[in-house]
């Protein structure tokens, strides 16, 4: 997991991570305000303590990691491929937009197919065929002997 | 001696043929629906409810039996070989657990999960049969303060007990944390974080985010490593079996896991996160081997698993003594006894012993049951590791996907199965640990749900957390677990080894 | 992965022999259980799918879980996906009116087509046996003296628990507002507390406390019902000169734009169901009353169920 030393870029990752924590507890803290004008009923604290006290330990944890950062004292970012994980990503997106419509099945298919293209293996016409089947076989099993519902499609419908 | 006698009688009833091959289809399908990530015992029972219409109490409660601690241990085993837990309570079985298999030690995880699962399976089934009563009237003496100061005790043990930077444990705690404030806050019923939308308005389901954060977050660290497509996992480094060593290093965590998980899984809001949560934290602290913590220590998976199994069997004390369902299994177990017009409770006990001693037994035989089913077959679950790693992954995020939209088929939750799983990425690239962002998920609502009931029934009197002699109690070791480690650490640094890391 | 395909398979050839199958006689239905599988509402709709397919009211029944937000997700994509569609329903109950008002819910029960209410429960009002408070008097007392003081153990903020607590102090003249109401996630954490003397009253369906009524380890102060009901041992509200009233109920709703031979047509379905032996023995088994009510008698009923909820609601604190 050790990386190379060098590289600004990595640090800079480092200072955008507690920026993102800092921006975190403005959310919480934001929403713990918007809170304030609700009612309550009966005595105790009410739903806005817990907020607050997340987003000011979070605002702190922010503060800290950034000092951390600024000094370069922040654990290397482990150096990362980009190409392959969008694969995947891409994998689960196309599994979503493809759900409502084409059914279980063929897109699972495609999530199974881009996860192997991302790790180097295809090709797509191939996998996601592949892919596709086994989801069938699932889809049955869930659906037929377990009763759940999953979204069905062109090739759901067949059964 | 009387509770013995109603065992053996219960026993006769749970080893007839016909019963024992109920229990053994409960086993195979639980088993087989509970390996399916995402879904966890509850849920399983739920599903297989129907099969059980046809046959008679006795029969269907003992294949009822069989389903649940079946699903528990399918549950455990995605967990350890996929890092997928199904359920809240594996989640921790799978720190380890999965780091194991990962090193070719998965049959060894496996094997003292399942072993640990019986020991802690069978003593607690025997601490429902002879001292129920007892442990209920512990558990009920357990009031919201109580349980307040019960989570503070498992925050302060886990989060000392995390990763080697505490700035980056407590960093990924509050965002755990955070996480579990969106939806619908339980004491107001105000909306909490939900921009509106109403999908978010039940929150963060655990068991998604536990999947996301650990298989598609791994799943993402993975691919984007050089040469990813070409390593293999070996499944089998050294012995498939328990060594000798193995065994060593688990039978102490095993009963203490059961000493955790029995009693708290017996208080109606004790849960079975909790005590895999103290566990873990024990066997970290008590260790001859520290070092393994992190890289697959077996004590991690031995101590964890038995406190889940042991807080099942303890979540069946008060709804066998006093009809409440506490957990959602036990729930759904009421709604089996319902279906036979029984009600669970003292009653039960004097007008159907015959029936609630078969019960009783038939947990020791499904336990049993399931050693012997599976342990053969371990050998054979290890290999799934084996093959190629595009098409393990591949499986994995289908299976992963699977489970998601099985127990809730909404789009929206693929989606936050996809936004958490960049999550888990994120944190993993810049070094952040994972688990306790999910600890302060489960933790976090828990916490806070207790302490204001604490404060309602007081009436605003926050001394109620120290006036509480188990609250007390609870606090002061909560108290101890972060300091003495500190002072321990700050004399070890200045006497022996003049400087720490 | 062939391991668990294997056994799943098999598994699959014992739960189809276990599934019931008949001749397709009439329609094919769907049924939205608005929850999980094995919550009331899933309970209730996958009953309901037993019933007819037993009895060969209808062909297949397929029953979907869409979870969430006290059912109103479910809700909303019912209206918009099942309209017109006479072979579509959805079952639902008291809780989910509470929760389209606490949430704001763009989806409300008016864009459904309410067809009947099926079961029914009165709420009670329990303490443990070993209480100090033997009446539903000396609750009132209490809480006229100092509404903090009694701590009400119930079901979520804003659901029917919660909405007779405020329906009691309200009709005693107290503000509801200042009702002391603990909400717990599950029944039996409730329950537990009551037991242990952690909240001063408890208050849910009776069904929840009945096994512990009978077995004496609570009493129940009162019931919600309009005149007693046989089996329980308790005054009414009324009686005790609390004018309140709350059943928390389940029913059964089609979609909008039915036509009026469509909505006759799956009427007489739901009647014809709710006739057979299979849904009688399973209202027994289960423990669930009946309080059966069609057509257009129970849409005026659910018209004033939801403004005496949206009323003490906001009277709560919990609704604009």
């Amino acid at each position: 997991m050790s990386a190379s030393r060098e590289g600004s870029g990595r640090k800079l990752g480092a200072i955008v991570v507690a920026l993102a924590l800092i921006a975190v507890a403005g959310i919480v803290a934001a929403d713990a305000i918007r809170l304030g004008a609700v009612r309550t009923f009966g005595p105790g604290i009410g739903p806005r303590a817990f907020p607050w006290a997340i987003a000011i330990g979070l605002a702190l944890l922010g503060l800290a990691n950034l000092v951390v950062a600024l000094r370069g004292k922040a654990v290397e970012a482990a150096p990362v491929e980009m190409g392959p994980a969008l694969w995947v990503i891409g994998g689960l997106v196309g599994q979503i937009v493809l759900l409502s419509f084409a059914g279980f099945s063929i897109a699972t298919g495609v999530l199974f197919g881009m996860t192997a293209r991302g790790f180097g293996r295809g090709p797509l016409w191939l996998t996601i065929p592949i892919g596709a089947a086994l989801s069938f076989v699932l889809y049955v099993i869930f659906t037929k002997a377990l009763a759940l519902t999953l979204p069905a499609g062109p090739l759901e419908k067949l059964v | 001696m009387d509770a013995f006698v109603s065992l053996a009688g219960g026993l006769a009833v749970a080893l007839q043929p016909t019963n024992l091959l109920f229990c053994l289809i409960g086993v195979t399908l639980g088993t087989a629906v509970g390996v399916l990530p995402g879904i966890g015992p509850a849920l399983t029972v739920a599903l297989l409810l129907p099969v059980t219409f046809k046959l008679d109490p006795a029969g269907s409660l003992i294949m009822f039996a069989g389903i649940y601690y079946g699903g528990m241990y399918g549950g455990s085993t995605s967990s350890i070989l996929l890092n997928t837990p199904g359920e809240s309570s594996s989640i921790v079985t799978a720190l380890e657990g999965n780091l194991m298999a990962r090193a070719g030690r998965g049959g060894p995880a496996l094997a003292t999960a399942a072993i640990g699962s019986f020991v802690a399976g069978a003593i607690a089934t025997l601490g429902l049969a002879l001292l129920a009563p007892y442990v209920v009237s512990v558990a009920l003496a357990f009031w919201p303060a109580d349980y307040f100061s019960l989570m503070i005790l498992a925050f302060a043990t886990v989060s000392a007990a995390f990763g080697d930077s505490a700035l980056r444990g407590l960093t990924s705690l509050f965002l755990g944390l955070a996480l579990g404030l969106v939806g619908i806050d339980l004491m107001s019923g105000q909306a909490r974080l939900d921009f509106g939308v109403p999908d978010l308005l039940d929150g963060v389901e655990v068991t998604t985010a536990a999947v996301a954060l650990f298989a598609i977050g791994e799943t993402l660290f993975v691919v984007s490593r050089k040469g990813a497509a070409d390593e293999t996992i070996e499944p089998i480094k050294g012995s498939l079996w328990m060594t000798r060593e193995d065994w060593k290093r688990s039978w102490k965590p095993w009963l203490r896991g059961t000493a955790f998980g029995f009693p708290i899984g017996a208080m109606p809001a004790g849960g079975a996160e909790i005590p895999t949560f103290l566990s873990y934290a024990t066997e970290r602290r008590l260790t001859k081997h520290p070092e393994e913590f992190g890289k697959g220590a077996i004590e991690g998976v031995a101590g964890p698993e038995a406190a889940n199994n042991a807080s099942a069997a303890g979540t069946l004390v008060p709804l066998l003594t006093l009809g409440l369902p506490t957990s959602a299994t036990a729930a759904i177990m009421l709604a089996g006894f319902q279906q036979y017009g029984l009600n669970p409770g003292p009653l039960l006990f004097a007008a159907k012993p015959n029936l609630v001693w078969g019960l009783i037994a038939s947990l020791f035989v499904a336990n049993a049951l399931l050693l012997i089913l599976n342990l053969p077959l371990i050998g054979l679950w290890v290999r799934l590791l084996s093959i190629p790693r595009p098409w393990l992954y591949g499986g994995i995020l289908v299976f992963a996907t699977l489970g998601t939209l099985g127990a809730n088929p909404s789009l929206f939750e693929l989606g936050s199965l996809l936004a958490l799983g960049l999550l888990g990425f994120g944190l993993r690239v810049f070094g952040y640990p994972i688990a306790p962002v999910v600890i302060g998920l489960i933790l976090g609502p828990m916490a806070e749900v207790q302490l204001r009931r604490a404060l309602a029934i007081s009436q605003n009197d926050w001394t109620v957390l120290i006036t509480s002699p188990i609250s007390a109690v609870l606090l002061t070791i909560a108290a101890l677990a972060v300091i003495l480690p500190i002072v321990l650490k700050t004399r070890e640094k200045g006497i022996v080894f003049g400087e720490d890391d | 992965m062939p391991v668990p395909l294997r056994r799943l398979l098999a598994a699959a050839a014992i739960l189809a022999t276990a599934a019931a199958g008949g001749p397709a006689l009439a329609a094919n239905l769907k049924i939205i259980a608005p929850a999980s599988p094995g919550g009331g509402w899933d309970q209730t709709a996958r009953s309901m799918q037993q019933a007819m397919q037993s009895e060969k009211i209808a062909g297949s029944v397929q029953v979907e879980n869409v979870p969430g937000a006290g059912g109103t997700i479910g809700l909303a994509q019912f209206a918009n996906r099942a309209k017109g569609d006479p072979h579509q329903l959805i079952v639902g109950g008291y809780v989910m009116v509470g929760a389209i008002i606490m949430n704001d819910a763009p989806v409300t029960l008016d864009a459904v087509t309410p067809l009947a209410r099926l079961t029914g429960e009165y709420e009670a009002i329990v303490v443990a046996t070993d209480s100090p408070i033997k009446t539903i008097g000396e609750v009132i007392d209490k809480l006229k003296a100092n509404p903090g003081s009694v701590s009400w153990g119930g079901g979520s903020a804003g659901g029917t628990d919660h909405i007779a607590a405020g329906l009691i102090a309200k009709a005693v003249g107290v503000d509801p507002t200042k009702v002391n109401y603990i909400p717990f996630s599950g029944g039996g954490e409730s329950l537990a507390a009551v037991l242990g003397g952690q909240t001063t009253v408890g208050v849910s369906s009776y069904g929840e406390f009945d096994a512990q009524v009978k077995s004496g380890k609570l009493r129940v102060l009162a019931i919600t019902a309009p005149e007693r009901v046989p089996g329980i041992d308790a005054p009414t509200m009324k009686e005790s000169g609390v004018d309140v009233e709350v059943q928390n109920w389940r029913m059964v709703a089609g979609p909008p734009g039915l036509t009026p031979e469509g909505k006759a047509e799956i009427l007489k379905t739901i009647d014809d169901m709710a006739k057979t032996k299979t849904w009688r023995d399973t209202l027994k088994t289960k423990g669930w009353t009946d309080t059966y009510l069609a057509g257009d008698a129970f849409t005026a009923q659910l018209k004033e169920d939801i403004a005496k909820a949206h009323t003490i609601l906001r009277d709560i604190g919990l609704a604009e």
